[in-house]
């Protein structure tokens, strides 16, 4: 909602440096709640519209571990079709699950690192979990841009060889509390700067068990 | 069982004190039971209501957790994640299943109904409890009581479904009817009921009572909530209070009355068996110890009654030695006091102390026990010339003469019933005898055993003795009557010295007469002088020294209409028994002081001797009535001389003593009459303020039979005469007897060899024609 307000100001203070260039465009942005808190784990897509050039085809390879009963990192992007890793590290097994719409799979208990990767060929938001451990979960937002960044803890994040051209702006948090509306930018080779709103709660690590917990 | 009346104020005072004091404790008991009870009623339903609460919230945490652990489960979270509407049911009703909830609910983020084990088709349909998702929404879960649209009430419990994020809502509802209520009812011990409060009033939801006792339960008069009240259902008494469950719900908490009471009435009632077998055993107890106390005393009444009759001789209860036990000891030393003491008085009473001989008040009593037909005389012995030999010999001579003679009277070989001394040398018999022989037998062993001289002090003495005898019921019905018949036997044996003599040859009138003879003398004391039946015979008495006459002895006379003169031994002897003495002597008193006072104004220089008898001499007027006579008639009291016999002395000898001394004081003569029959010895008469003595007419008689009477009666005219008597000789009937007398000093005669008595107009006459012969 604010986003909605606020990007077409912003967007008419970046139109002027906007300028086309082959080297590629960078855009910052900086998440932050209504309150001016920086939201770290917020991701930023940006789809290029009609007019900007073909996307790169770009497949990296995804890995979201586990150590310490933990899943790292909390929140992936991914492009679709993208393979993702879930090798274990920890002593005890796991048993990775997602009943999500776009993907749904089930890694039942293993050690070390499952023979096949997970492959997320549609986009959309995945939820993972592991069934022995409630408290683990992990976030994936499979999209179809190839443009894409998460914040960091200061809120930040940076989209670098960007085409010049225009983009839908895309922000998503899983504990948002309203998907925000996409916004249009324009971008040039000079490198834009972006203050976006997204309203979502912080992460709250949530307790493990207490024998998880005993250091033994 | 009678009880007494100590006996029954012991047992009162005891019984009464107890049912008093168990009272107040039984009082006391069931106040504080019931204040105890009241407070733990309280108490019990507080606690209850706080284990209902307990039990409540813990219910909720299990229903919780077991839908948590359900929530969780993979593959119920797989299934719901697969949003096939078949797929679901059957999983939720599966699942509900495991944990007994009976009905089972998913509901999307969004609060819309995904799938519900009630419902074939659910997808779509709004969540029927949207506040308990608003609920859930900020703490993660949520559960309360719900009443579903059958009007079935539920314990509803809302949890998430983890995927990992919340991805659906199930809500799982466990029915709350009379089953939950009454296991709830079964661990708090309380009624419980679930009712809504809504705007109709209140409605029963759930209830752990029975059809029966839930008729009689009546939501209106619930106590506000935190209060408690009691309410009545059924039979029993109900303390109830309410605790708000959720929203209109409530659950009312009812703790039965009886449940608490129940120790307190069973206290109470083994209170009472105790305190009835208390008083029972106390009842018992002091009936026992009542009787303890009471049993001797009555037992000791009892012996006190039978001492009181007379009887010694039984023995007195056997006590303890306590009190009673001590009581009944000085009880018994009483008794032996008063048997002793009785004894001694029976023996004063009945027994001659002399000889040791029952005395006269026996002999009569012994008499009159006799059956009455049975035979039987009484025979009265006198020892003869007794009282001479007393006053020759001293009184203590004559006294143990008299025990001699007891001595062997008593020893008999026919032993008579019984043998008693009546007074002096005067003894009696009782004889079994019927005929006159027999008693003649008797008589005459009687007088062989005092034939035989008797030895006292080396003084040989020799006695003899005079017995008359009266046959019953000849001469008298009674031992008064044939004892005074038997006297007369006697002194008619005596006089005619045949030393026995029989009562019917003594001329007595047979008692009828004799019981005229009383109306006939009080008639003639009626009639008095004008009548002229009583009159008095003056007989003469004779100076010896001088010659002259100048007394005479006033005697009695008595012309009875009809039968001419009556004897003086006829009718005197009767009216001194029958006491009509006294009402004749005054009378004699009086004509012979008023005689004395016409000689005295005739110019005659004459005393006169008037009798007295014992009755006479007894009667306190005597000295005062004597006294005015003869101021009245104005007579010197010198001229007046009363004759007394020894026996009238000897009755009452204090008494007598203290009116002949008023007498004497008068200045009246006193003269000792038949001196000689009695035992009175000249010592004892000494002391009397005596005059005169008068010789038995016995011993004047006796004179010439041999000289020791003779000598007799000289040693007592000389004894008299050193004491300062005169001595009169009375029955002088020969010149030989008048002559000896005058020969021996003695002072007076009279007697028909001097003069029959003859009337007082006649004396006169005789005086003059007597003084005529001696001057010639």
């Amino acid at each position: 909602m604010f986003l909605r307000a606020s990007l077409p100001a912003l967007l008419a203070v970046l139109g002027l440096p906007l300028a086309s260039g082959a080297a590629g465009a960078i855009l910052d942005a900086r998440v932050a709640t209504p309150a001016g808190k920086p939201v770290p784990d917020a991701v930023v897509v940006l789809e290029p519209l009609a007019g900007t050039g073909p996307a790169a085809k770009n497949r990296p390879h995804a890995v979201i571990e586990q150590r310490g009963a933990e899943f790292s990192p909390w929140v992936t992007v991914v492009q679709a079709g993208t393979a993702v890793d879930f090798p274990n590290n920890d002593t005890v097994r796991h048993h990775v699950y997602s009943f999500s719409q776009p993907k749904r799979f089930e890694i039942k208990l293993y050690a070390g690192k499952p023979g096949q990767p997970i492959t997320f060929d549609k986009p959309g938001e995945v939820a993972i979990g592991c069934n022995i451990h409630d408290w683990m979960e992990a976030y994936v937002l499979v999209v179809e841009s190839p443009y894409f960044g998460k914040t960091g803890p200061d809120g930040q994040v940076r989209i670098a060889n960007l085409p010049a051209g225009r983009y839908r702006l895309q922000l998503w948090h899983p504990l948002q509390k309203a998907q925000a509306a996409a916004g249009e930018i324009e971008l040039a080779a000079a490198p834009a700067k972006l203050n976006l709103v997204l309203d979502a709660r912080a992460r709250e690590p949530r307790p493990h068990t207490a024998a998880d917990q005993d250091s033994y | 069982m009678g009880l007494t009346s100590l006996q029954r104020r012991i047992v009162l005072v005891f019984v009464g004190l107890l049912v008093l004091v168990m009272g107040l404790v039984l009082t006391l008991v069931r106040e504080s039971s019931a204040r105890i009870v009241g407070s733990e009623g309280s108490n019990g339903l507080v606690v209850g209501a706080k284990v209902f609460q307990r039990l409540l919230d813990q219910n909720q945490r299990q229903l919780e957790t077991a839908a948590s652990v359900l929530s969780a489960d993979f593959a119920f979270r797989e299934a719901i994640a697969t949003q096939d509407q078949p797929t679901m049911r059957s999983v939720i009703r599966n699942h509900g299943q495991r944990i007994h909830a009976q009905v089972m609910m998913v509901a999307d983020t969004d609060g819309a109904l995904i799938a519900s084990s009630q419902r074939e088709t659910a997808a779509g349909a709004a969540f029927p409890f949207p506040d308990l998702l608003l609920e859930a929404e900020s703490s993660g879960r949520s559960a309360g009581f719900r009443q579903m649209r059958n009007g079935q009430l539920y314990q509803v419990v809302l949890v998430p479904i983890m995927a990992p994020r919340r991805i659906a809502w199930v809500a799982m509802a466990f029915r709350v009817d009379d089953g939950w209520a009454r296991d709830m009812a079964e661990v708090t011990g309380l009624a419980v009921h679930v009712v809504r409060f809504g705007a109709r009033g209140p409605v029963l939801l759930a209830s752990s009572f029975d059809a029966r006792q839930r008729a009689a339960l009546s939501l209106g008069g619930l106590p506000a909530a935190g209060r408690q009240a009691l309410l009545e259902a059924g039979d029993e008494t109900w303390r109830t209070m309410r605790l708000p469950l959720d929203g209109a719900m409530q659950a009312v908490l009812q703790l039965p009355v009886s449940t608490v009471e129940a120790p307190f009435s069973q206290l109470l009632q083994r209170l009472l068996w105790v305190v009835g077998i208390a008083i029972l055993v106390f009842a018992l107890g002091s009936i026992t110890l009542a009787r303890r106390i009471v049993k001797p005393l009555e037992e000791l009444s009892e012996a006190a009654h039978r001492i009181a009759q007379g009887d010694y001789g039984q023995a007195l209860p056997a006590l303890p030695q306590d009190e009673i036990g001590r009581l009944a000891t000085s009880f018994a030393h009483m008794r032996d006091g008063i048997a002793s003491r009785e004894e001694r008085i029976v023996r004063l009473a009945y027994v001659d102390g002399l000889t040791d001989l029952p005395n006269r008040t026996r002999f009569l009593e012994t008499f009159a026990r006799l059956p009455a037909g049975a035979s039987r005389a009484v025979a009265v012995l006198n020892i003869d010339r007794f009282a001479m030999i007393n006053n020759a010999l001293g009184y203590q001579v004559g006294d143990r003469l008299l025990r001699e003679v007891g001595e062997r009277i008593s020893t008999l070989e026919r032993a008579p019933l019984m043998v008693a001394r009546l007074w002096g040398d005067h003894f009696a018999f009782l004889l079994e005898i019927e005929t006159e022989d027999c008693a003649r037998g008797f008589a005459g062993a009687v007088l062989q055993q005092l034939h035989d001289p008797i030895t006292l002090d080396g003084q040989r003495l020799d006695i003899g003795g005079s017995i008359g005898i009266a046959l019953y019921p000849q001469d008298g019905l009674d031992a008064g009557t044939l004892l005074r018949r038997a006297e007369l036997a006697l002194a008619a044996a005596k006089r005619r010295r045949s030393g026995l003599a029989f009562a019917h040859e003594a001329g007595a009138e047979p008692a009828p007469e004799q019981l005229s003879l009383i109306g006939d003398m009080r008639a003639a004391m009626a009639n008095g002088a004008h009548g002229g039946e009583f009159m008095l015979a003056y007989q003469p008495k004779l100076d010896l020294k001088s010659g002259r006459v100048n007394a005479a002895e006033a005697l009695l006379r008595w012309r009875r209409p009809g039968s001419g003169m009556v004897p003086p031994g006829s009718f005197i002897p009767f009216a001194e028994q029958t006491g009509f003495i006294r009402e004749i002597t005054p009378w004699v008193l009086d004509a012979a002081i008023r005689q004395l006072a016409q000689w005295q104004a005739q110019g005659l220089d004459i005393a006169v001797s008037a009798n007295l008898s014992t009755l006479d001499l007894l009667d306190p007027e005597l000295p005062r009535r004597v006294k005015a006579l003869l101021e009245f008639h104005r007579v010197p009291p010198a001229r007046l001389c009363l004759e007394i016999t020894e026996s009238a002395l000897m009755d009452e000898p204090a008494l007598a003593l203290s009116h002949l001394n008023a007498l004497a004081a008068l200045g009246v003569k006193l003269s000792i009459d038949d001196y000689g029959v009695g035992q009175a010895s000249l010592a004892y008469l000494k002391s009397l303020p005596v005059n005169e003595l008068k010789l038995d007419r016995s011993f004047i008689t006796a004179i010439a039979d041999s000289p020791r009477n003779a000598a007799i009666v000289k040693s007592t005219i000389m004894l008299s005469h050193a004491l300062g008597l005169s001595v009169v000789a009375e029955g002088i009937e020969t010149a030989e007897e008048l002559d000896w007398l005058r020969a021996n000093g003695c002072d007076v005669g009279q007697g028909y060899r001097i003069s029959k008595p003859i009337m007082a107009a006649e004396l006169a006459d005789w005086l003059a024609c007597n003084d005529a012969i001696r001057s010639e």
